[in-house]
C-alpha cells in the first residue's frame, strides 16, 4: 500500500465534514448557493471515496460514480453554487435546467458505455487516474512497459493505443470539458470576483482570504485534473486532498464572524 | 451586486498590509492567468487540439 492508497481516504474524511457543514446551513437558510455547493462537494466525495475503493478493488459502479461525478461533475455543480450567490437573476434558473439536463445527459452517456468497458486491463497496482483512458499512441511513441495496447481504426486512421478502461473515443468524455470549463468560470472565477470586490472596498478581509483560499483550492484541482488527462494521473489525489483543505478552510474562514458583523448581523456572502 | 450591498459598514483591511497590499492582489491575477490557461486546454481538448 502507497501514500495515493491513503490520500482519497483523507480527502473523503474532508469532502464529509464539508458537506455536512454546507448542507446544515442550507437546512437552516434555504439559501439555493449552499445547496448547490452542498451537491457539488458531495460529488466530489463520491469521487474520492470511489478512488478509494478503487485502489483496493474493481466495481464497475464505482468506476460509474467515480466518472460522472468525479471526473466531469462535481467542479460544474460547486460552482453553480457561487452563481447563485453572486447573481439573483431569473436567467440563473435557466442555466440550473441546463445543467441539470446536462448532467443527466452525461450519466446517460456513462451508461451507455458501460457494458462496453475494458475491465481487463484493471489493476489494483495503478491508479484509476492512470488507467480509466485509452490514449493514442503518437508517431514514433512507444507504450510504457507492461502496458496492453491495441490497434484500431480512431477518426478514419490506424492508430495504435495503450488500452485503458474506457473506450478509445467514448462520448461521455468529450462533456467533462463542458462542465470543466463552467465549474472553472464559475468557481474559481467567482472566488477571484469576490475577493476583489471586498479587496477594493477594503472591507471583509477574513472573506478576501476566504475567497483566495477558494480559488486556490479549486485551481489546484484543475491543474492536477490536467495533469491526469495529459497522463501524469500520480498528482490526482494529493491535488485533490490539498484542494479539499484549502476550499475548507476557505470557507470556514470566510464565514467566521468579524467583530463589527457580531454587532450588526448581515447574510454571509460565503458562509 | 449583492457581495458589494453587503460590504458596507463591515471590518476593513488593515492599512500597509503586506498581505493585503502586496500578496493578495498578485494571487489575484495569477490565479486568474492560471484559470484562463485551464480553460484554453480544455478548450483545445473540446476542439481537437489536445488528443485523449
Amino acid at each position: 500500500m502507497t501514500i495515493n492508497h491513503i490520500l482519497p481516504f483523507l480527502s473523503t474524511a474532508v469532502m464529509l465534514v464539508f458537506v455536512a457543514h454546507v448542507l446544515q446551513r442550507y437546512f437552516v437558510r434555504r439559501q439555493p448557493h449552499f445547496l448547490f455547493w452542498g451537491i457539488g462537494l458531495a460529488m466530489f466525495g463520491a469521487g474520492s471515496f470511489a478512488e478509494a475503493y478503487l485502489a483496493l478493488a474493481w466495481n464497475k459502479w464505482v468506476f460509474f460514480a467515480w466518472y460522472l461525478f468525479g471526473a466531469a461533475l462535481n467542479a460544474a455543480w460547486i460552482g453553480h453554487g457561487t452563481l447563485y450567490l453572486l447573481v439573483r437573476k431569473k436567467w440563473v434558473h435557466v442555466v440550473t435546467a441546463v445543467l441539470v439536463i446536462g448532467s443527466l445527459f452525461a450519466g446517460y452517456l456513462m451508461l451507455q458505455v458501460m457494458p462496453r468497458l475494458d475491465t481487463a486491463v484493471f489493476t489494483t497496482d495503478k491508479l484509476i487516474s492512470q488507467q480509466y483512458g485509452t490514449k493514442v499512441l503518437e508517431a514514433g511513441e512507444t507504450a510504457p512497459a507492461g502496458a496492453l495496447t491495441v490497434t484500431t481504426t480512431y477518426r478514419g486512421e490506424e492508430v495504435t493505443a495503450v488500452r485503458g478502461i474506457l473506450p478509445l473515443g467514448t462520448p461521455v468524455r468529450l462533456t467533462t470539458p463542458f462542465f470543466n470549463i463552467y465549474g472553472l468560470l464559475t468557481l474559481v472565477g467567482g472566488a477571484i470576483y469576490s475577493a476583489y470586490l471586498f479587496w477594493r472596498k477594503r472591507v471583509m478581509p477574513n472573506r478576501v482570504i476566504g475567497n483566495v483560499l477558494i480559488a486556490a483550492g479549486a485551481l489546484l484541482i484543475g491543474f492536477a485534473s490536467t495533469l491526469t488527462r495529459l497522463g501524469y494521473g500520480e498528482y490526482l489525489y494529493i491535488g485533490e486532498l490539498v484542494s479539499a483543505i484549502l476550499m475548507y478552510a476557505g470557507f470556514r474562514f470566510a464565514a467566521r464572524p468579524q467583530p463589527d458583523e457580531v454587532m450588526q448581523p448581515v447574510p454571509a456572502a460565503a458562509d | 451586486m449583492n457581495e458589494e450591498k453587503r460590504a458596507n459598514g463591515k471590518s476593513h483591511i488593515p492599512k500597509d498590509s503586506f498581505l493585503f497590499e502586496k500578496v493578495v492582489p498578485v494571487a489575484l491575477i495569477l490565479m486568474g492567468i492560471i484559470t484562463l490557461g485551464l480553460i484554453l486546454f480544455a478548450a483545445g481538448v473540446l476542439l481537437g487540439i489536445v488528443r485523449f
